[in-house]
């Protein structure tokens, strides 16, 4: 079943490249079309889910991988349609084939361990999630920013320079994204502390080790670190431009080991 | 009637001669109604740039003469002075130089954006003043048509082609929007106006000129609706500066690495874009190396428009390609309206035959009651209608067969000669200048 939002993604991502290449306006739009495809039948796929197991389907980290795409492709739809920007979809699409893989091998749901029958939990995950995802655009932002700096910067004007928006677009909606992701990672942090406080005493060993020292729970902290500073930099010493880009990239790489690496291997806490 | 497209442009005419028949002067409306009361034409529409004069028209083959007649009449100008430089365009070469020159194709500086919007006005005047027809009013939107998907499509209209354009480009690029960004000059001379005249469109909203004289500078700043400052102040306007363009005649740098290092300190990491255009360079080039300082020097803008330039032409086969695909189908469609009269002609000579045997049949059908015989009459008629309906549908759905079909038909049904029109117009158009004379640009 997750193959039909994989193979969406996949033709978008298709699209998106022969856009790009060759600036063909109704190719562009035909990718907008395919992507807008891909993320409708993934909501029915999250939704049939939902009615199949009776709640919604975040637990495990195929689970959350899936949630988290869902939300990417949701977000930068919403990103594109409101800026009328097209060029970032080549990089993001990508993105979503990659991530979409996990899910399409492993189609499992996992059923809900009594431990997370909460509705902070569901709270905490899709905050986190949402958080990751503008983390995510904000970090193809920061690299488009680069590439499109260095191009100018080097005087040589070319494929990037024709293609891209401009330094300060992307620099602005940079901001904006991160400024979202950094107020849902707060919020989805918090209620994660709230819930684990309140299920310390549970019979499971894993509420017992959700505390600061469980690599996930240290990874999501360190995130919150960077971007807060990432925000603070911009606000208080003009940190904008190519350091807020290389901001969004540390932060980024982050989330991607607290995702994959972190998520399937080391965390004790949150093996779910 | 025929298609026609006459006028002069660079390609054919001097500026002093272009200038001679422009119609702008007096109005496209005035060169509307003047040229209507000749009688040559049934649809008109009048294109008037600073780079040419062209009337698009119906006529008859003769037309294009008269055409020539009436721009040295209406401009007041010896025909002989204009001969050599008009040319004529016929059928689908007609819409095929229209086409050209919407895209952009035609004009001096290829892929320049202002002559579709030229071509929509020229288009709107004559069909607000009733002089469009249904023919023009489709060669023209065929033409829009055509110069947006050339736009849209191929690169032929991408990139800055003037030095002073592309560093508005450039900072475009940067900035984004510049409408509130600031702007300093460094310089009062052409190239410092040119550039001003530039970021003045895009609505910047500072614009600050320093020059040695102070007075040039005040001089500048009038026309720039900026400000001028004397040649001591300009470390502090450089400072809250997102622009500096440097064009004066320094014969040393007047911009140097310390001064920007001193600068940059204050503006925290806000990017700062140097336009040095000036030769010798008023900037040193080491301001570049900084890290949020783009410097672009004459040279560098110099290559920016000849690759521009270059990638101009490398689009303009695609672009052709597109002409090409487009006067094809207006073509067609053209050929297919020449059939309307062999249409016309088939339905009469139908008409004619159904009268005529009610006639011959008067006296046997003039025993029944009048109800009857009005049903006769309906039931012929709608006979020829079923009979007339396929062939109708048919035929107006045909393109480039339309002369062989409308041959046939007039040959089987024997359709009378004067019934048939249009055909003076051979596919594929004709153009060629009313009388030879020197290319020039």
């Amino acid at each position: 079943m997750h193959l039909v939002p994989l193979v969406f993604y996949a033709a978008a991502a298709a699209a998106y490249l022969t856009h790009f290449a060759w600036r063909d306006p109704r190719v562009g739009r035909l990718a907008t079309a395919i992507l807008a495809g891909g993320v409708l039948a993934h909501t029915f796929l999250i939704g049939m889910q939902t009615v199949h197991v009776g709640h919604a389907p975040l637990v495990g980290t195929t689970a959350a991988v899936s949630a988290f795409i869902w939300l990417l492709g949701l977000s930068y739809l919403y990103v594109e349609i409101t800026t009328d920007e097209r060029a970032i979809g080549v990089f993001v699409a990508p993105l979503l084939v990659v991530l979409a893989l996990i899910p399409a091998l492993d189609p499992s749901v996992s059923p809900r361990p009594p431990l997370l029958q909460s509705p902070l939990f569901t709270v905490h995950v899709v905050s986190m999630l949402f958080a990751y995802a503008s983390f995510a655009l904000a970090f193809v932002l920061g690299v488009t920013y680069v590439l499109l700096f260095k191009e100018i910067k080097a005087k040589h004007l070319g494929f990037f320079y024709t293609r891209l928006p401009s330094l300060q677009a992307l620099d602005v909606m940079n901001a904006r994204v991160v400024t979202i992701g950094w107020s849902f990672l707060t919020l989805g942090i918090a209620i994660g502390g709230l819930w684990a406080m309140q299920v310390h005493s549970f019979p499971d060993p894993r509420a017992q080790a959700m505390d600061i020292s469980d690599p996930k729970i240290l990874a999501a902290i360190l995130c919150w670190f960077v971007y807060s500073f990432a925000l603070v930099a911009r606000t208080v010493i003009g940190w904008s431009g190519r350091r807020a880009a290389w901001l969004s990239t540390i932060g980024f790489v982050i989330v991607l080991l607290t995702f994959v690496p972190v998520g399937y291997f080391f965390t004790k806490s949150h093996n779910f | 009637m025929r298609l026609l497209a006459v006028g002069i442009s660079h390609r054919t005419a001097s500026v002093e001669l272009r200038e001679s028949v422009d119609f702008g002067r007096r109005g496209l409306e005035s060169a509307l109604r003047a040229f209507a009361t000749r009688g040559v034409s049934q649809e008109s529409v009048v294109l008037s740039t600073c780079n040419r004069a062209e009337i698009y028209a119906l006529g008859e083959s003769d037309a294009a003469a008269e055409i020539t007649r009436f721009l040295s009449d209406y401009h007041g100008i010896d025909p002989a002075v204009l001969e050599g430089h008009v040319y004529a365009h016929r059928g689908a070469d007609a819409a095929r130089h229209l086409f050209r020159v919407a895209a952009g194709l035609d004009s001096l500086v290829v892929g320049e954006p202002q002559i579709l919007g030229q071509v929509k006005s020229a288009y709107a005047t004559a069909s607000d003043l009733g002089f469009a027809g249904a023919i023009t009013h489709r060669l023209f939107h065929a033409a829009f048509a055509v110069g947006k998907r050339v736009r849209s499509e191929t690169g032929l209209a991408e990139g800055a082609v003037s030095v002073s354009y592309a560093a508005i480009e450039l900072a475009r690029k940067i900035f984004g929007d510049l409408a509130g960004r600031s702007a300093v000059i460094l310089g009062a001379g052409e190239m410092a106006e040119l550039t001003g005249v530039h970021l003045r469109a895009q609505k910047v909203k500072q614009m600050t000129i320093a020059s040695r004289t102070l007075a040039s500078a005040e001089a500048l700043a009038r026309q720039l609706e900026g400000r001028a400052v004397p040649w001591n102040g300009v470390l502090s306007a450089l400072a809250g500066a997102d622009i500096v363009v440097t064009a004066t005649g320094a014969a040393e740098p007047v911009v140097t690495r310390s001064m920007i290092d001193d600068v940059m300190r204050t503006r925290r990491i806000r990017p700062l874009f140097v336009i040095d255009i000036a030769v010798p360079r008023d900037v040193e080039p080491a301001v570049g190396d900084l890290e949020q300082v783009f410097l672009y020097h004459m040279d560098d803008l110099k290559t920016i428009v000849s690759e521009n330039l270059a990638r101009r032409t490398s689009e303009l086969a695609s672009a052709e390609a597109i002409v090409d695909r487009e006067v094809q189908r207006f073509a067609t469609w053209l050929q297919s309206r020449k059939i309307v009269p062999t249409v016309v002609a088939l339905r009469q000579r139908f008409e004619q035959i159904r009268q005529s045997e009610l006639r011959r049949l008067d006296s046997k059908l003039a025993g029944l009651p009048p109800e009857a015989r009005a049903r006769v009459d309906e039931i012929t008629r709608l006979i020829v209608e079923k009979l007339l309906l396929t062939p109708t549908e048919q035929l107006k759905a045909t393109g480039d067969d339309a002369i062989a079909y409308a041959e046939t038909l007039h040959r089987l049904f024997d359709l009378t000669a004067s019934e048939r029109s249009g055909e003076d117009e051979t596919p594929g158009g004709t153009s060629e200048p009313l009388a030879r004379g020197a290319r020039r640009r």
